[in-house]
């Protein structure tokens, strides 16, 4: 790592910036993906904004903050092939560190790396009122982020980077239960980063799981046509991240196996999803010193059309 | 007159419901269970020569499908249309219950 501040700050942030902008390429739940079909020639358009923020209580009182903006826009070739593009922008990437000299902040913006993956609907079981599917999904992540950008300090450390520099390809399994009251959906999914001018994210595995309840309305006895739905969430994300690897020396203080919670609530008509999610940590086992996450938070919207 | 009009209009209403019906088709839909994934099928259903009008019961899981005057629905326009939206046809058949065009798969 090339860091001005801290040999150690910088990996840690791999995991923040990587989940920032991993979690929004998916196009649902709200935290990962989801197996329900996007009919031929039909188009979801999704915008998320993610706010992530973590700190540490050491000498050097790391903060890392991150907004940004994940877009996708999903297109059904058939019915049971989507496509799904993902376009993250970045409004701010910002580490703030005390060092010798004083507290200082280091930041970047702009566009990350797009994504573009496919998911097939490889099993498919429909019932009066719901419906159980699973669905690989597998896509390649291009480097199309700046990754040298600089400041006064000089060069920015990679992970701090709006993009990594490298082709990463990612691939998995989302299956759905779905009935009229409510919906299970679960996740594995693989991530492996590719290397770049010496440096190579950890790869990253992560199993996913959410169940959205109907909570209003309360019944549906009686109810004719489409009303809107207002479904309470809770999802949990069980991430683990390798070792980032920097030459050919694997950095012992990147990487670690986290466990997310996810309360949230989407409001869900024939056209419009709005939703929103908190994502408090629960468990946290890094690799070496880590940074802690405080929270994310997630709002955003999708559009069918 | 004033206290006319509320019988004219409801008579109109029942005259125009019924000719409706009688171009009218019900779909029953396996796999609807959110109105998210009922706007799919009504975009798939659009594309069929002649279709007007276009109601998802998500919680009966059937779709109404009404055509213009003139215009018929088959049921392989019905079961393309909801396959392409990623949907399974349980059944198929005329609001006026011709018992010709009952299926189920």
């Amino acid at each position: 790592m090339r860091s001005n501040i801290h040999p150690r700050a910088t990996p840690l942030l791999v995991g923040a910036l990587l989940l920032a902008a991993g979690a929004t390429a998916q196009a649902a739940p709200n935290t990962f993906n989801t197996a329900l079909p996007v009919a031929r020639d039909q188009y979801i358009w999704r915008e998320q904004f993610v706010w992530r923020e973590r700190s540490d209580d050491g000498p050097m009182e790391r903060d890392v903050s991150v907004q940004a903006l994940g877009s996708v826009l999903g297109y059904g070739v058939t019915p049971k092939f989507a496509l799904f593009g993902m376009v993250p922008y970045f409004f701010n990437r910002e580490l703030q560190v005390t060092t010798p000299t004083g507290r200082i902040a280091r930041d970047t913006d702009g566009i990350g790396d797009i994504s573009l993956f496919g998911r097939y609907t490889l099993y498919q079981n429909d019932f009066t009122g719901g419906t159980f599917r699973v669905s690989p999904l597998f896509g390649l992540t291009a480097p199309t982020g700046d990754d040298n950008d600089r400041d006064r300090f000089g060069e920015l450390p990679r992970p701090l980077q709006a993009g990594d520099g490298a082709w990463d390809a990612f691939g998995g399994v989302v299956a759905t239960y779905q009935t009229l009251q409510y919906q299970l959906d679960a996740q594995v999914l693989y991530r492996e980063n590719g290397h770049h001018d010496g440096f190579a994210r950890g790869d990253v595995t992560r199993f996913d799981t959410s169940l959205q309840y109907r909570i209003w309305p309360r019944s549906l006895q009686g109810v004719s046509g489409t009303p809107g739905f207002v479904y309470a969430l809770l999802e949990s994300n069980l991430v683990h991240r390798e070792r980032d690897v920097t030459g050919r020396d694997a950095d012992a203080h990147s990487g670690g196996t986290q466990w997310l919670l996810a309360p949230g609530l989407q409001y869900v008509t024939r056209s419009w999803i709005v939703e929103g999610t908190l994502q408090l940590p629960v468990a946290e086992d890094p690799n070496g010193d880590a940074i802690d996450d405080d929270y994310i938070v997630r709002v955003g919207f999708r559009r069918n059309f | 007159m004033l206290t006319k009009l509320p019988l004219l209009l409801a008579a109109l209403m029942l005259s125009v419901a019924a000719l409706a019906a009688d171009n009218q088709y019900v779909l029953g839909v396996d796999g609807l269970a959110c109105p998210f994934c009922a706007y799919g099928i009504e975009k798939r259903l659009h594309k069929v020569d002649g279709v007007a009008d276009i109601q998802v019961d998500v919680a009966d899981s059937v779709v109404r499908v009404t055509l213009r005057e003139g215009k018929a629905l088959t049921e392989e326009q019905a079961r393309q249309a909801v396959e392409e939206a990623g949907f399974t046809l349980r059944s198929f058949s005329g609001a006026e219950g011709e018992s010709g065009r009952q299926s189920a798969q």
